[in-house]
């Protein structure tokens, strides 16, 4: 597993730099008065008057820049993409995801989850986060590898109840693990009815 | 078998003080090993109730300074670490004090009677003091805008206050 990290890592550092010299290549226009490598002619050699040609020429390298800058990013979010298929293939992969609604009467401090009773994620909110978490955020909590057939999840959340106090709740599913990749999500609501919050965990077939 | 003559005691003797030469050289060395590199990221309750972590200060320069009520060199340092934070809080400076003492209300009463306006964080677990290979108490590390470690001190005298002064501008002004 280590080993494929390093590899993804290397493999994402060599195609960045390769990005980069690309994009020092093409933006390198050679100096005037500059011998020109292996027969090449100089740019400026054939270029129009100054006054007039220095706008478009900023111009092209610009959306050359801006071009190679699209490309660097692309090829990391391919990397990336990359790297989570081999550290965590489908047929292994879990992933939990947390979602929180409202908020009035609980303010989240932390979260653990343990799967099948080991402790596989274990997470603290700083206001920042919860406040993102408030305003729509989407947090993917945990990503790992389980194996394939039946599992137990436990979430335990911490923070303050409806009145200030220190609050925590535990929440659980059983899920099963098919040959695709399993998603999970833990939502905090609020239950206005009962004015409490609510800990639900659904299983996103 | 040790209490042999007098040149093998003196053998013993030599090998004992190069044996803690090694150690404190060892100590050294995993402190100042962090330099250059990325500071470990860390989330930690607060004594004031909040929950902070050291990525949300990326664009500041932050002094993370370790402490135990028990280490007499703290006491020292604290009230120093105070008057940075109170000189340079405008210019850039977050100073976290990271508290590894194991229960909450000590040290809450210790950083009450040391009046320092900086957050102090707990670290009871050591979890954070092992990712930075905290080996000795006070430390101090200084952590630049983009998130390298670039400053290490491990103990505090008196006269440290000038390096970390110096340290403290340098990384401001980048």
């Amino acid at each position: 597993m280590n080993r494929n990290r390093r590899f993804v890592s290397i493999a994402r550092s060599a195609g960045a730099l390769l990005c980069l010299c690309a994009a020092l290549a093409q933006g390198q226009t050679p100096v005037q008065g500059q011998t020109p490598i292996q027969g090449k002619t100089p740019v400026q050699s054939e270029a129009p008057p100054a006054a007039a040609a220095p706008p478009a020429d900023f111009k092209t390298l610009d959306q050359q820049v801006q071009g190679v800058k699209k490309d660097v990013i692309d090829l990391n979010k391919d990397l990336f993409i990359l790297e989570e298929n081999l550290l965590f293939p489908a047929n292994t992969q879990v992933a939990v995801y947390l979602s929180m609604d409202v908020g009035t009467f609980f303010a989240l401090d932390s979260v653990t989850i343990k799967i099948d009773n080991k402790e596989v994620a274990n997470y603290l909110y700083t206001a920042r986060e919860v406040d993102a978490l408030l305003k729509g955020g989407v947090q993917r909590i945990y990503l790992g590898n389980q194996k394939i057939g039946k599992h137990e999840l436990v979430a335990f959340f911490e923070g303050k109840g409806p009145h200030g106090l220190d609050y925590r709740r535990g929440a659980s599913i059983t899920f099963n693990k098919g040959i695709g990749a399993k998603y999970l999500e833990l939502k905090i609501t609020d239950r206005v009815a009962k004015h409490e919050p609510e800990f639900t965990i659904k299983d996103w077939e | 078998m040790f209490e042999g003559s007098p040149p093998a005691r003196g053998r013993w003797r030599w090998a004992g003080l190069l044996a803690c030469l090694a150690l404190v050289a060892l100590r050294a060395d995993a402190a100042s090993a962090l330099l250059g590199k990325q500071a470990p990221d860390f989330a930690l309750h607060g004594l004031d109730g909040q929950n902070r972590r050291l990525s949300e200060y990326r664009g500041r320069v932050v002094l993370i300074n370790f402490w135990a009520r028990w280490a007499g060199d703290s006491r020292v340092e604290m009230p120093v670490l105070d008057r940075l934070n109170t000189t340079y809080r405008r210019a850039g400076l977050v100073v976290l004090g990271v508290s590894i003492d194991d229960d909450e209300r000590h040290a809450g009463e210790f950083a009450a009677a040391m009046h320092v306006g900086y957050p102090i964080l707990l670290d009871s677990g050591e979890t954070v003091g092992r990712d930075y290979s905290l080996q000795r108490l006070p430390m101090t590390v200084l952590v630049d805008r983009s998130g390298i470690v670039r400053f290490v001190r491990v103990g505090y005298r008196r006269g440290d206050q000038p390096a970390y002064l110096a340290a403290i501008r340098e990384l401001l002004r980048e």
